[in-house]
């Protein structure tokens, strides 16, 4: 035998170091940064309190046709001279939305940081805002979420979301809206909003080669003209769990595949429970060898992948599991996926699985201390959940202390087989029958 | 201007078994990359075997001599890794970023599917894998509008026999009659040490790297005769432009140009690196300022432009523009068409230049911020071009670029006779 047959155990292991974190009040704003020395791109981000959750019911997509509406034109240039401005330092404006958050950032040369974000909040705090480019851009933006929509899996999405929370609230309609909200914004709706929560200062994060960044600077320019303070975010929402389980099928004819969909409403992020909930996620389906994707990958070859977890934001959270299978065995892959949880619930996870989704998950913390955008990210969540400076070491610590007994208690607690709401995108000619033979839950048919 | 694109050290050595080992070292995260490159890819892949690469990709995660069954994917994400590999026609990459105390194991997994997955290779894994490969070609290909555009398009671009006409994922038929010997045979054949280059990036020092190479991988046999793809250097013009039209359920008319240019690593290749950006990369573009903007014929976040960046051919250049409501498919396609001319008519000007240039270092850095990034730039650069430290030379040479360069490699290969042009029409339109 030419090769070592015993595995190598681990060396020494490395200290895990979070960047020093440096919090400071500037010019009516707070700055968020982390020092990364010697590294030579740099993020800045600015994190407004805008999310999809400040949308009126009704007016779902808001946020994003504003995200687009504000490169079209500030008060100092037009649209093409911005993003000439913008790329000729050799970056963009990226936005990005949650249910909690609006966030907008740049990612340069560190010594370009000072220009970009002097271009960015030009853009956030005085955008031009024409009438016929909003109107234009929300067209754009329907047409956008039409083409998207075209795709397997936003209307499943939106079906279980629907399901889940209720469509009169919302929580309970797409985080992104639907082609129909978005067509029928109009252009007050956009300034109303622009002036409602982007002109408040918000919270920029930095990180970069802090010795080569001048914070104050930053900081001004960024908030230089916002006004308004900090706005009641709201306590948790509770949302009832369904009586019993439910089939909802969402027809997509000729599909090869059924896109499946399955979840039921869970904690908010600050909830006790959240470390042990994630690992629980993780032993079902977090990660490539997690239940789920062992049983119907890699075992029964029905799908190219099966995800699950829970996704908790600041007032509400779910658990979901997603997958793409053949058509020919929906039905059997359900009732697979349902067995999974079911059991996950009720007999709890071994020892073994733990020590993986721990270790796992605790090294991702090690791994992820590398790149600008990985450290920013990191910091929007001690900003968004008023978490303290040491949040990621002692987040790693408890992680590596978590037992079996921890995480089944938290399979017990916060899964629901019997409640869970299974949605089916896929050719219901050709699967309604086995649906309703399968005998998982009632068998209904979407809206629309 | 910067002298390098790479200001990491790079330490190099090669086996007696012809493994060549490639370490940068950087201790800044406690992480290390781990990444190998094989010099197979889906150019090597005769009639009716298509997709085999890609099917044999999925059978390395499925076990080794001293590794059972789903256990290299439980090692790696139990030490805290991130895995995956990824097949496309030139080559296959495996790789995984750990821990830094975990880099032995890392190297370990590696050796054991390298010297030993032969043994390990049953007909149940086969069958279960070629489901999962049926299905990724499903999921990514079929079930979606617009999914199979890299399909119909390599056809277009290179003729029959040609190691790119055939797209990596395969023939359904082909991948059906996929058999467990001949599975044997592609392992035997191409996952030879000296086919193959190990890089690590990060928290590890080279000499510590090359002893656990040696020691992990230094008694695996080489192979001397491994087959060469066919040479596809030279692609004959028909002289005559390839048009293919779709009718299909996709959401709106959407037109991709494409056209043969020069191989990655080539001056010729730089060039088309450069023109793509300012033709269709970011809101200055020529394509977003003319069809998104301009004459609004495309939706804004459908136009682009990019090089497919291969090594062993004319490599692609895609240009693609989605119709905005109420536009035709052939005026985008005209719209479009006339775009990708200009570029040999209308000089490229300074601030087009620089905007293109700034982009390109940004993301140049952006993909050397990780040191998974790292690592596979480095694989690619040893297996490809013969010397990892020429990855420095990337960025230099895309920001030596001048306009007159762009107008010539425009007149040169982005000829109206050698353009490939698809169409995707909605059926309703039809």
């Amino acid at each position: 035998m030419t090769l070592i047959a015993a595995r190598p155990g681990p060396g020494a292991a490395r200290p895990y170091r979070f960047p020093s974190v440096v919090r400071r009040q500037v010019a009516g704003g707070q700055v968020v940064a982390a020092h990364l020395p010697g590294q030579n791109l740099a993020v800045a981000l600015l994190l407004l309190d805008a999310g999809a959750g400040r949308e009126p019911v009704g007016k779902e997509g808001l946020g994003g046709v504003l995200a687009k509406a504000l490169e079209e034109g500030t008060a100092h240039r037009d649209a093409t001279a911005f993003a000439l401005a913008v790329e000729g330092l050799g970056t963009e404006l990226v936005t990005a939305l949650d249910w909690d958050t609006f966030q907008v950032s740049v990612q340069v040369p560190v010594d370009r940081l000072n220009a970009a974000v002097e271009l960015l909040a030009e853009a956030v705090r005085t955008p031009r805002l024409d009438p016929d480019d909003v109107r234009r851009v929300r067209d754009d933006e329907a047409t956008a979420l039409r083409m998207d929509w075209a795709n397997p899996g936003p209307r499943a999405d939106a079906a279980l979301r629907g399901a889940l929370f209720g469509a009169e609230n919302r929580w309970g309609r797409p985080m992104y809206g639907d082609p129909e909200s978005v067509a029928g914004l109009d252009v007050e709706d956009v300034t109303v909003f622009h002036s409602e929560w982007f002109i408040r200062p918000g919270t920029l994060i930095v990180v970069g080669d802090l010795d080569r960044l001048d914070l104050d600077a930053l900081g001004a320019a960024a908030f230089a003209g916002a006004g308004g303070g900090p706005v009641e975010r709201g306590g948790p929402i509770e949302a009832p769990l369904p009586a019993q389980r439910r089939i909802i099928l969402v027809d997509r004819p000729g599909s090869v595949q059924s896109t499946l969909r399955l979840g039921h409403p869970s904690p908010h992020r600050a909830h006790p429970d959240h470390m042990a909930m994630m690992l629980t996620g993780t032993v079902l389906g977090g990660a490539f060898t997690s239940r789920l994707n062992h049983l119907l990958r890699e075992v029964r070859g029905y799908t190219y992948g099966i995800r699950a977890d829970f996704a908790p934001s600041r007032r509400f959270g779910r658990f979901a599991v997603a997958s793409g299978v053949q058509t020919a065995v929906t039905a059997p892959a359900l009732v697979e996926a349902v067995g999974e949880i079911t059991r996950t619930q009720v007999g709890g996870v071994t020892e073994d699985e733990v020590a993986v989704a721990r270790s796992w998950r605790a090294g991702q913390l090690s791994v992820e201390l590398q790149s600008p955008r990985a450290i920013a990210a990191a910091l929007t969540t001690l900003v968004v959940h008023d978490l303290p400076d040491d949040y990621h070491a002692r987040l790693r610590e408890s992680l590596l202390a978590a037992d079996a007994g921890l995480v089944s208690a938290a399979a017990a607690e916060h899964l629901h087989p019997e409640a869970l709401t299974l949605v089916i995108e896929g050719d219901a000619a050709v699967v309604r029958d086995e649906l309703r033979a399968a005998g998982l839950g009632e068998v209904t048919d979407a809206t629309r | 201007m910067p002298d390098s694109g790479y200001p990491w050290p790079i330490e190099t050595t090669q086996l007696d078994n012809g493994l060549r080992v490639v370490v940068s070292e950087d201790r800044t995260a406690p992480a290390v990359a781990v990444n190998l490159w094989y010099d197979v890819g889906s150019r090597h892949e005769p009639d009716g075997q298509t997709g085999f690469a890609h099917l044999f990709e999925h059978l390395m995660f499925e076990g080794s001599v001293n590794v059972a069954k789903t256990e290299h994917m439980k090692l790696v994400q139990g030490s805290g890794g991130t895995l995956n590999a990824t097949t496309n026609p030139d080559r296959t990459n495996y790789f995984e970023t750990v821990p830094a105390e975990h880099l032995e194991l890392a190297l370990w997994l590696e050796a054991d599917r390298m010297g030993g997955l032969v043994p390990a290779l049953t007909q149940e894994t086969l069958d279960n894998q070629r489901e999962v490969v049926k299905n990724e070609r499903r999921q990514r290909y079929e079930n979606v509008p617009y999914g199979d555009a890299w399909l119909r398009l390599l056809p277009l671009l290179y003729p029959p026999g040609h190691p790119y006409h055939h797209a990596t994922i395969g023939s359904m038929a082909d991948l059906n009659a996929a058999d467990l010997a001949t599975f044997q045979a592609f392992h035997s054949t191409y996952y030879a040490p000296n086919n193959a280059v190990l890089t690590v990036t990060g928290d590890a020092g080279a000499d510590e790297v090359f002893k656990l190479a040696e020691r992990y991988f230094g008694a695996i046999p080489r192979r001397d005769d491994i087959p060469a793809a066919p040479d596809g250097r030279t692609v004959a013009a028909t002289g005559r432009p390839a048009v293919e039209r779709v009718t299909g359920d996709v959401p709106a008319p959407r037109v991709y140009v494409a056209h043969r240019t020069h191989p990655y690593g080539s001056p010729g290749y730089d060039v088309t690196t450069v023109l793509a950006t300012v033709l269709g990369d970011g809101r200055g573009s020529r394509l977003y300022q003319r069809l998104a903007d301009g004459e609004r014929l495309a939706q804004p976040d459908s136009v682009g432009a990019y090089g497919v960046d291969l090594a062993h051919a004319p490599a692609p250049l895609i240009a693609t523009a989605t119709a905005r409501p109420g536009v035709g498919a052939q005026r985008l396609a005209a719209g479009l068409a006339e775009v990708v001319d200009e570029l040999a008519t209308v000089p490229v000007t300074a601030s087009e230049l620089d905007r293109a240039k700034a982009m390109l270092s940004t993301q140049w850095w952006r993909q050397m911020a990780t040191v998974e990034g790292r690592a596979d730039a480095l694989g690619r650069y040893a297996t490809q071009l013969g010397d990892p430290a020429k990855v420095g030379e990337r960025l230099p040479a895309w920001l030596a670029v001048t306009a007159e360069q762009i107008a010539e490699a425009a007149a040169d290969v982005l000829r109206a006779e050698d353009r490939v042009t698809l169409t995707y029409l909605p059926e309703e339109t039809s």
